[in-house]
């Protein structure tokens, strides 16, 4: 998630934020794996039924391109388009400087989501 | 005071005894964590390692796995079935290629499904340096079956969870 949260960094989970909610495009959120010790910090991008593509480092949610203020190292991925399924969301994360077989992203069930990061 | 003396010695006593019980006989789940505890000091590597071993840790590594175990990994080329030499010659050879290694893992959730069979899922982090200083930071989810054999719980099957989907 670099710039936006740096490697390594520590951080409190608000586990409550989407108890009556849910994600919104450009969230940061936690994202579990068998148990709470070790999560991921990702962005949500896109949620379920939404198209998800990339075109020359550029993401495109349905055919239009988005705004993404937070990416600020380059980027130079294609995606083909993709369409994200039932009771799931897309997660990327900021830091796209890498190869995309390199990123760790994609779609997640929602109910892996654990809420988002105190700050 | 006798009744005293006894209840000030006995105390202890009794206590180290309930302690010893749980360490020498433990419970079912923590022998079920015992290969995963040894997989982690076997696949974890040293800089300094030295190649005696090297060549002792290959050869653990193939000890905890039953005779041939099934590996599923859906976005990768590694599925299929392998046998315990297989398995020991494939760590070796991956951690040849860095310099540092450590793998660990994390919140464990146990089934047993059948008798002598246990369901493991479990998160699995792996983190080191390659050969030419590259970081690897690589998370997974795992869903294991063990089998127990001759009072030895065995990898039998092995299951990449894909928590993202590209």
């Amino acid at each position: 998630m670099e710039p936006t949260y740096h490697s390594g960094g520590v951080n409190f989970c608000w586990r409550l934020r989407y108890l009556f909610s849910e994600p919104k495009r450009c969230d940061v959120i936690l994202v579990r794996f068998a148990g709470s010790k070790v999560m991921l910090l990702k962005r949500m991008v896109a949620q379920e039924d939404e198209q998800v593509e990339f075109r020359n480092g550029k993401l495109f949610i349905d055919g239009k391109e988005m705004e993404e203020p937070y990416v600020r190292l380059p980027c130079n991925w294609n995606l083909t388009p993709r369409r994200v399924e039932k009771d799931c969301v897309y997660v990327i994360g900021d830091n796209r400087s890498m190869p995309i077989d390199n990123h760790h992203f994609g779609q997640t069930s929602k109910n892996r989501i654990v809420g988002v990061p105190l700050w | 005071m006798v009744k005293i003396k006894y209840l000030l010695i006995g105390g202890p006593v009794v206590i180290i005894g309930i302690f010893a019980f749980f360490y020498f006989f433990p419970n079912e789940e923590k022998k079920v964590k015992k290969p995963f505890h040894l997989l982690s000091e076997w696949v974890s590597k040293s800089p300094d390692e030295n190649p005696f071993t090297l060549l002792q840790k290959m050869k653990n590594i193939g000890t905890l796995f039953d005779e041939r175990c099934e590996l599923r990994a859906p976005s990768q080329s590694l599925s299929g079935s392998y046998t315990r030499e297989e398995i020991s010659t494939y760590a070796g050879s991956a951690r040849s290629h860095l310099s540092q290694l450590d793998l660990k893992f994390y919140d464990f959730h146990i089934l047993f499904p059948e008798k002598e069979i246990a369901k493991v899922t479990l998160t699995g982090r792996l983190t080191g340096r390659s050969g030419t200083g590259e970081q690897v930071d690589e998370t997974r989810e795992l869903e294991c079956v063990l089998k127990k054999i001759e009072r030895k719980w065995l990898f039998s099957e092995i299951e990449v969870v894909e928590v993202l989907k590209k």
